[in-house]
C-alpha cells in the first residue's frame, strides 16, 4: 500500500521545490552560529576527560567536556573508543551532565539538631568535628569487649553502617577500613539489597 | 559476572530470566543484539512482557516465585533426554561423587534440619570419603548414591504439568524453553544466563542462581566463550563495593569476617584455609593466610599481623539472620544503635518494608547522611507521618562530588575496573566521597590519641595516612595500596623486590608481613608498569579479538582474566571444546597457554578446572548452603496458594523472617501477587534521577501496571490513581492498564499479578509519589539476608 | 554528499537515550508532565521537545507487539514546509547535507502555525518562550564537524544510524530483507522522498498516525497538509476529514 504513497509523496516534493523552493538563497544563518555548540568541544575551549558512567554496572565510557573558562561541565556524552558502549548511552547515561549541573545540590553542610523542624548550614569542620565527638562518645560508652559468651570480640555493636555501591573503589577501601577499625560489625550497602 | 559484557555477542542462546536487561542495562543489548544478528536466540522470561521481550525471540511468563519449578524442570528434561555435556560433566562436575550416608531428602525437606532454631546441620550433606580423604567417586555415573544420580531423583517430581500448575507457565512455552535452551550441550553451542533482581531478591534466592548454575555445568557452558553464569550487576560499582566488601560477613577478597572463637591469626586462618588431599586440586584458597596477613599489614603498616588480628572486631556468627540488612533495620527498631552512617544511600527507600524502616530511624540519636541530594534518608525527620517535635535524631547532611567531579576506579559488572579522571570542578567547594572519609577518620584518630578512650589501638594505630598525600586523600595512592607492595626488601620466587616496590600480582602475597595488600584480589592492578585499570589500548592477538576480550583495556580481577572458569573451555589436553570461539588454547609446554589469562599457568589435565573449590568441581551438589545442596521449590513467604506440587513444605524452611511480622498467604484482603522492579529512565530509589528533569520528564510519578482482566474487574481506567496495599503499607500510583501484563491459571485458578517501580520518593518530585517498598516484606534469604521484594501479596482498589 | 537517518524500529529498545541525548547536546528543559497510562513522556512533540519515542501496544491474535517510534522531523528530499515560509531564510535547506533548519527567523513569521499544517509527519512546533518554530536540525552544528547526530551516537543497538544517503538507502534495503524474515510485513517508509527513513516491522499505523506521510487533519496555513497533498491527484491515506 506504501508504493503508491511512496511515488505520490515524491511528486509532491518535486512540485513543492518548484512552487516554493525556488529563488531561496542558503547562508541566512551565519555559519558561526551553527557550529556554536560543536566548536566548544574543541581543546581550545575546553578540557576533555574520560569517565565511566555513574548508573548500572555495563560500566560505559563517557567523554566530559569541561569548559576552560569556568571548570564547568559543558558536555557528556558516550566514548565512541570505549569497547563496551562504542559511543552509546541509555537515556540516564545521557542527562549526566545534569547531574552535575543542577540546582537542586545543596551548597553547604546541613545540620538537624534534636526535634528541630529544619536544617541549618553549617560549615564541614564544624561538622566533622562534632560527629567525631558523636562517634567517640557512642563508641565508648558502648563497646564490646568481650561477648555474653566471654569470648573477646572488641567490637561496636552501637553504630552502623550502610553503603557504598556508588563509592569509587579506593572510597570504599578506605571506608570498610575506616569503619572496621571502629569496630564496626554492622556494615552493609546496596549488594544486600 | 563470570564473562563480560561483549562476550554476549558470542553466545548461541540467551536466556533472560530474572532481569529486564533491555531497561534496567539498555547498552547490554548492544551485545545481545549483535548476537542475535550472528544468529542466536533470545529467550525471555518474566511475569510481564517488557521491553526486553520486544526484541526476544520467545517470551514466557510465570508468576513471580516459581522460578526453581521451571529450572528444577529444566534440570529433569536434560537428564531425561540425555542431553548433558558428558566429558565436561564427568570430568569438571562433581557429577560422579558419592554423597554420604546421611545425606536424605524428605517432602521438602533435608537432611539435619533443626525446626526450632530454623538452621541445618550442614555436615549431614557431606561427600562420602576415600582412605585419602578424597571424595569418592564414579566417573561411570551410576552408583545411585552418585550426584548424578541423586540429582535425577530430586527432580524426577518436577513434571511439566506440575510446573505449569504452580507457575502460569504455558505448556507449549515451557517446553519450546527446554529445548531451546537444552539445545546449548553440544561441544560447539554456547548458552549464556542474564539474571539481576529478579532472581536474587527472593528467600530462594541463591537457588534460583544455583539451578541455573547447575544446567549451565550440565550443559557445559561455564568457562566458554558466550557462556556463563551472569548477574548483571546493579550500581556502577557494586561489583567493587562487594569485592571491597562492605558487608557485614566479608572483608576485601572475599576474606571472612572473623568470629568470635577465632581468637588467633593462626586459628582464623585454619577455618578458613581449606585442605586437599588430592595433588590435583589447585585448591586455591590455600593462599588465605597471606591474603589475611598482606590485608592486615595494609591496614595497620607497623603491626605485626599475628597482633593487628586482634584490632578487627569479631562476629558472633556468620548467619545473615543475625546481622544483615533486615535484622540490621529490626534492631534499629528496637533501639539498639545511636548512630547511622547512611553513605551514598537511601536506605529510608531502597530497603525492604519503608515503613518500618523509617520509623527505625527515628530511635537513632544521631546520623551521618552523605549524598548529592535531598534525600527521603536525611530528611526521614519530616517525612510523612513524622512528627519532627517528637524526634531525637540528630542529621549531618554532608552534600558531595559526583563521579565526573573526582578521580578514582570503579568495576562494572564483567569485573572490568575502570579509571575514571576528574572532569569539572564540583560547585561550591563541594568534596568527593574520599576526602570526606578521610577527613572524618582522620578527626577520630586525633581525638583519640588526645584523649584515649575504649579500646584505641586499632584507631590510633591504623595507617591513615597510606591513603593520603600531604593531608589529602589520595586515589592513586590508595589505588596502590589496594593493589600492595612490598613493606621491605624481600626475595620471591627468583626475584628481588625492595621496600616500597608494588606487587606484581597476588602470587607472590606473603604470610609473614613483607607485603601489604589492600585486596588480594585487585592485587596486579597498580603495578611496576602504572596504573592498569587507566590503559585504553584495543590491541588483542587474532584470538582475543575473535570473541572481544580486550585485554589491553581497562584491567580485570582476577590478574585481567577476562573470563572465570576458562580451564573448563578445554578439553583435558587442552584443546577448545569449540575452536571457533576459543578462549584459550594449549600450545605446547614452551609456548603454553593462548588467549585470555588461563585459571592457572599449569598444563592441561594437571589440574582440576575449577581451581576455586576445595575438591576442583563444578558443584551440582551445593553442600554449602544454608537452604539444602539441590534447589527445592518453594513458594514466597506471601503467596496465592496453600499448597504446591512437590512437597508438603510451603516456604523454605530456613527462610529469614521476623516472626512477629504477619504474612499474606491466601489473604482474601491482598489476593493479587505484587513485584517491584525498575525503569530505563530511573537509578534505584530515584534520588539521584528523580532530581534530573529529563529524566523524570520521560517518567514523572510513580505507576502500577495490572492487565486489562484485572481492571476491569476493579472499574478501574487506564492513567486513573489507584491504591495499593499489603499487610504493611499503602500508597497510590498511576494505573497503566495494559496487555503486556495477563492473568494466571494457577492451580485451576485465576491469580492476576502487579508490579510497580521503587524509584519515587516523597521528597522530590512533589508529586511522584512514594516507594514502593512500603509495600514489600522484611523476609529474605537465609544465605544472603536478601529481601523477598519480587514477590509478594497486595490490593488494587480505585482511589 | 546529502545526509539520511536510518531508523531500524525491529532494534529500537526504548531506552530513551536519544530522547535525553537530544535535549542534553541542546541543552533544552524538561517539560512537566504527569504519567497519563503510558511510558511515553512527554505525550507530544513541544517547542523543547524536538525527538519523542513513541510507545503503542497492539496485539493481534494474542500475540502482543510493544511498538517504540522515535520521532524527529524526517528532513524531506523537497521539503513541503517550505510553502510555509514568508519570511525569507526562516528555513534553510543545506544543500551539502540536505538539512532542513529553521532559523531564529520563524520568530517573524505571521502564521507559525502553517509550519506543522504544512508537514505530512505533523512535526514541527512553536516555542512560546523564544517564539521561534522549531524541530529536529539534524544536530547540524555536529554533522557540519565531522560528528554523529547525538540521537544516532547514543543509540546503543543500531537501531538509529546516520551517514552520507547513498549508504543509508543500501544499509536500509539490506536491513529490510534481514527483518523480513522475522517480520513478513516489515517495510521501509517514504524512503525516496525523506531524509529520515524508518523500516518498520508492522503497518507504520501501528506505530503511530503520522510514522507515514499524512494528510487527515486539516489545519489552517497557505495551503494545508490535504489541499498540498490533494492537489496532486494521488491516493492518500485518512482522506476522511
Amino acid at each position: 500500500m506504501h508504493t503508491n504513497r511512496r511515488n505520490f509523496l515524491k511528486l509532491s516534493a518535486t512540485a513543492a521545490v518548484a512552487t516554493a523552493f525556488g529563488g531561496l538563497g542558503l547562508g541566512c544563518t551565519s555559519k558561526e552560529a551553527i557550529a556554536g555548540r560543536a566548536d566548544a568541544m574543541d581543546p581550545k575551549w575546553s578540557k576533555q576527560t574520560t569517565s565511566v558512567c555513574c548508573y548500572c554496572a555495563v560500566g560505559c565510557g563517557l567523554i566530559v567536556n569541561t569548559s576552560l573558562k569556568d571548570n564547568r561541565a559543558i558536555n557528556v556524552e558516550g566514548d565512541p573508543d570505549h569497547p563496551i558502549n562504542e559511543g552509546a548511552l541509555c537515556a540516564k547515561g545521557a542527562s549526566i551532565w545534569q547531574l552535575a549541573e543542577n540546582d537542586r545540590r545543596p551548597d553547604s553542610v546541613l545540620y538537624r539538631a534534636p526535634y528541630s523542624s529544619k536544617f541549618k548550614k553549617v560549615s564541614l569542620s564544624w561538622a566533622l568535628e562534632k560527629i567525631a565527638h558523636n562517634v567517640k562518645k557512642t563508641r565508648d560508652e558502648a563497646f564490646t569487649v568481650v561477648n555474653k559468651k566471654g569470648q573477646k570480640v572488641n567490637r561496636c555493636d552501637n553504630i552502623a553502617s550502610l553503603g557504598s555501591a556508588a563509592l569509587d573503589n579506593e572510597e570504599c577501601w578506605a571506608f570498610q577500613t575506616m569503619l572496621r577499625s571502629l569496630g564496626l560489625v554492622y556494615i552493609e550497602h546496596q549488594a544486600r539489597i | 559476572m563470570t564473562n563480560h559484557w561483549i562476550d554476549l555477542k558470542n553466545s548461541d542462546t540467551i536466556l533472560i530470566m530474572g532481569s529486564n536487561a533491555a531497561e534496567n542495562h539498555p547498552i547490554s543489548f548492544k551485545w545481545v543484539t549483535k548476537a542475535q544478528e550472528n544468529g542466536a536466540t533470545v529467550i525471555h522470561v518474566d511475569p510481564r512482557f517488557t521491553r526486553t521481550s520486544t526484541k526476544a525471540d520467545m517470551h514466557a511468563t510465570l508468576r513471580s516465585g516459581t522460578d526453581i519449578s521451571i529450572l528444577g524442570g529444566m534440570i529433569k528434561y536434560i537428564l531425561d533426554n540425555d542431553l548433558i555435556f558428558k566429558e565436561y560433566v564427568v570430568n569438571y562436575t562433581n557429577a560422579s561423587f558419592i554423597v554420604g550416608d546421611d545425606y536424605t531428602f524428605e517432602d521438602g525437606i533435608f537432611a539435619g534440619f533443626d525446626s526450632k532454631n530454623k538452621t541445618y546441620d550442614k555436615s549431614k550433606w557431606a561427600f562420602a570419603m576415600d582412605a585419602k580423604g578424597n571424595p569418592k567417586k564414579d566417573p561411570t555415573l551410576k552408583d545411585p548414591k552418585c550426584v548424578y544420580q541423586m540429582l535425577k531423583k530430586h527432580y524426577e517430581r518436577y513434571t511439566l504439568d506440575k510446573i505449569v500448575e504452580i507457575s502460569g507457565m504455558k505448556k507449549a512455552d515451557l517446553i519450546k524453553l527446554y529445548e531451546t535452551y537444552a539445545a546449548t550441550g553440544k561441544s560447539d553451542k554456547a548458552g549464556t544466563i542474564m539474571y539481576a533482581m529478579g532472581w536474587t531478591q527472593h528467600t530462594v534466592g541463591v537457588q534460583n542462581i544455583r539451578s541455573m548454575a547447575m544446567i549451565q555445568l550440565l550443559l557445559g557452558n561455564i568457562g566458554i566463550a558466550g557462556g556463563g553464569v551472569n548477574a548483571l550487576r546493579g550500581e556502577s560499582n557494586v561489583q567493587g563495593s562487594t569485592d571491597h566488601c562492605l558487608l557485614y560477613h566479608i572483608l576485601p577478597g572475599y576474606l571472612k569476617t572473623p568470629k568470635a572463637t577465632q581468637q588467633s591469626l593462626a586459628a582464623y586462618d585454619k577455618v578458613y584455609t581449606p585442605i586437599s588431599n588430592d595433588p590435583k586440586s589447585a585448591n586455591w584458597w590455600a593462599n588465605y593466610p597471606k591474603y589475611s596477613a598482606s590485608l592486615l599489614k595494609a591496614m595497620w603498616r607497623d603491626q605485626d599481623p599475628k597482633d593487628s588480628f586482634n584490632y578487627l572486631p569479631k562476629l558472633d556468627s556468620g548467619s545473615a539472620a543475625d546481622y544483615s540488612w533486615l535484622t540490621l533495620f529490626d534492631k534499629m527498631d528496637e533501639g539498639q544503635f545511636k548512630g547511622l552512617f547512611a553513605w551514598g544511600m537511601n536506605p529510608a527507600c531502597s530497603g525492604a518494608n519503608s515503613n518500618k524502616t523509617r520509623s527505625a530511624m527515628t530511635k537513632l540519636d544521631w546520623m551521618v547522611n552523605v549524598n548529592i541530594f535531598p534525600n527521603e534518608t536525611g530528611w526521614f525527620w519530616e517525612g510523612p507521618g513524622m512528627d519532627p517535635s517528637k524526634i531525637k535524631t540528630e542529621v549531618f547532611f554532608l552534600p558531595c562530588a559526583v563521579s565526573i567531579e573526582k578521580e578514582g576506579s570503579i568495576t562494572n559488572s564483567g569485573r572490568w575496573m575502570q579509571w575514571r579522571y576528574k572532569g569539572p570542578d564540583a560547585p561550591n567547594g563541594l568534596k568527593p566521597d574520599g576526602d570526606l572519609i578521610y577527613e572524618l577518620m582522620h578527626e577520630i584518630q586525633e581525638l583519640y590519641k588526645k584523649e584515649g578512650g575504649a579500646y584505641p589501638d586499632p584507631i590510633t594505630k591504623l595507617s591513615w595516612d597510606g591513603i593520603a598525600t600531604n593531608g589529602v586523600f589520595d586515589p592513586h595512592k590508595t589505588a596502590k595500596l589496594i593493589n600492595g607492595f612490598f613493606t621491605k626488601d624481600t626475595e620471591v620466587k627468583g626475584k628481588k623486590f625492595k621496600k616500597g616496590d608494588q606487587i606484581p600480582s597476588f602470587a607472590y602475597l606473603q604470610t609473614d608481613g613483607s607485603t601489604c595488600s589492600g585486596n588480594w584480589l585487585y592485587c596486579n592492578s597498580y603495578t611496576a608498569k602504572g596504573n592498569m585499570a587507566a590503559r585504553r589500548s584495543l590491541a588483542q592477538t587474532e584470538e582475543q579479538a575473535n570473541i572481544g576480550l580486550f585485554p589491553n583495556f581497562s584491567w580485570c580481577w582476577p590478574v585481567n582474566r577476562r573470563i572465570l572458569y576458562n580451564r573448563a573451555s578445554v578439553d583435558l589436553k587442552g584443546n577448545p571444546w569449540n575452536p571457533k570461539k576459543a578462549v584459550i588454547k594449549w600450545t605446547g609446554p614452551k609456548t603454553k597457554w593462548q588467549g585470555d589469562i588461563p585459571d592457572g599457568g599449569w598444563a592441561p589435565g594437571d589440574k582440576y578446572a575449577f581451581i576455586m573449590r576445595k575438591h576442583g568441581f563444578g558443584q551440582l551438589f551445593g553442600p554449602g548452603r544454608a537452604d539444602g545442596p539441590f534447589p527445592e521449590h518453594y513458594e514466597p513467604l506471601e503467596c496465592p496458594v496453600k499448597s504446591h506440587p512437590f512437597s508438603s513444605t510451603l516456604h523454605n524452611p530456613v527462610a529469614l523472617a521476623f516472626n512477629d511480622e504477619a504474612k499474606a498467604v491466601c489473604n482474601p484482603k491482598f489476593p493479587l501477587v505484587g513485584t517491584t522492579y525498575r525503569v530505563a529512565e530511573h537509578w534505584q530509589t530515584g534520588l539521584m534521577t528523580r532530581n534530573c528533569d529529563w529524566l523524570t520528564e520521560a517518567e514523572p510519578q510513580i505507576f502500577v501496571e495490572m492487565s486489562t482482566e484485572l481492571a476491569e474487574l476493579r472499574g478501574i481506567k487506564n492513567g486513573e490513581k489507584v491504591t495499593v496495599s499489603s499487610v504493611r503499607g499503602t500508597l497510590w500510583a498511576v494505573a497503566i492498564v495494559t496487555k503486556r501484563l495477563k492473568p494466571f491459571t494457577i492451580q485451576g485458578t485465576v491469580v492476576h499479578q502487579v508490579g510497580l517501580p521503587w524509584h519515587f520518593g516523597w521528597t522530590w518530585p512533589k508529586d511522584g509519589g512514594d516507594s514502593a517498598n512500603i509495600l514489600t516484606p522484611s523476609a529474605g534469604d537465609p544465605n544472603t539476608g536478601i529481601p523477598e521484594t519480587k514477590a509478594f501479596m497486595v490490593n488494587v482498589s480505585k482511589a | 554528499m546529502s545526509k539520511t537517518f536510518f531508523i531500524d524500529l525491529t532494534k529500537c529498545t526504548a531506552c530513551r537515550g536519544c530522547q535525553v541525548a537530544c535535549k542534553q547536546w541542546k541543552k533544552l528543559p524538561a517539560e512537566k508532565t504527569e504519567n497519563w497510562g503510558s511510558h511515553q513522556n512527554p505525550k507530544d512533540l513541544s517547542g523543547i521537545t524536538l525527538k519523542l519515542v513513541r510507545f503503542n501496544e497492539v496485539e493481534e491474535d494474542g500475540k502482543i507487539q510493544w511498538l517504540f517510534f522515535p520521532e524527529q522531523c524526517r528532513h524531506c528530499v523537497e521539503p513541503p514546509c517550505l510553502d510555509a515560509m514568508t519570511v525569507p531564510g526562516s528555513i534553510v535547506h543545506d544543500k551539502e547535507t540536505g538539512a532542513v533548519v529553521y532559523t531564529d527567523l520563524t520568530a517573524k513569521e505571521k502564521d507559525k502555525e502553517a509550519f506543522q499544517a504544512s508537514c505530512p509527519y505533523d512535526i514541527p512546533r512553536i516555542n512560546t518562550e523564544t517564539g521561534m518554530v522549531v524541530k529536529c536540525d539534524m544536530c547540524i552544528d555536529r554533522v557540519k564537524a565531522g560528528m554523529l547526530p547525538a540521537c544516532v551516537a547514543t543509540c546503543p543497538t543500531g537501531a538509529m544510524n546516520f551517514g552520507d544517503r547513498d549508504e543509508m538507502l543500501a544499509l536500509a534495503e539490506k536491513s529490510l530483507t534481514k527483518a523480513q524474515k522475522k517480520y513478513p510485513n516489515a517495510e521501509l517508509i517514504d524512503a525516496e522522498s525523506v531524509r529520515v527513513v524508518y523500516l518498520v516491522q508492522t503497518d507504520a499505523d501501528s506505530y503511530y498516525q503520522f510514522l507515514s506521510a499524512d494528510a487527515s487533519t486539516i489545519k489552517k496555513g497557505p495551503m494545508t497538509r490535504k489541499q498540498f497533498l490533494a492537489k496532486l491527484g494521488n491516493p492518500i491515506k485518512h482522506m476522511t476529514s
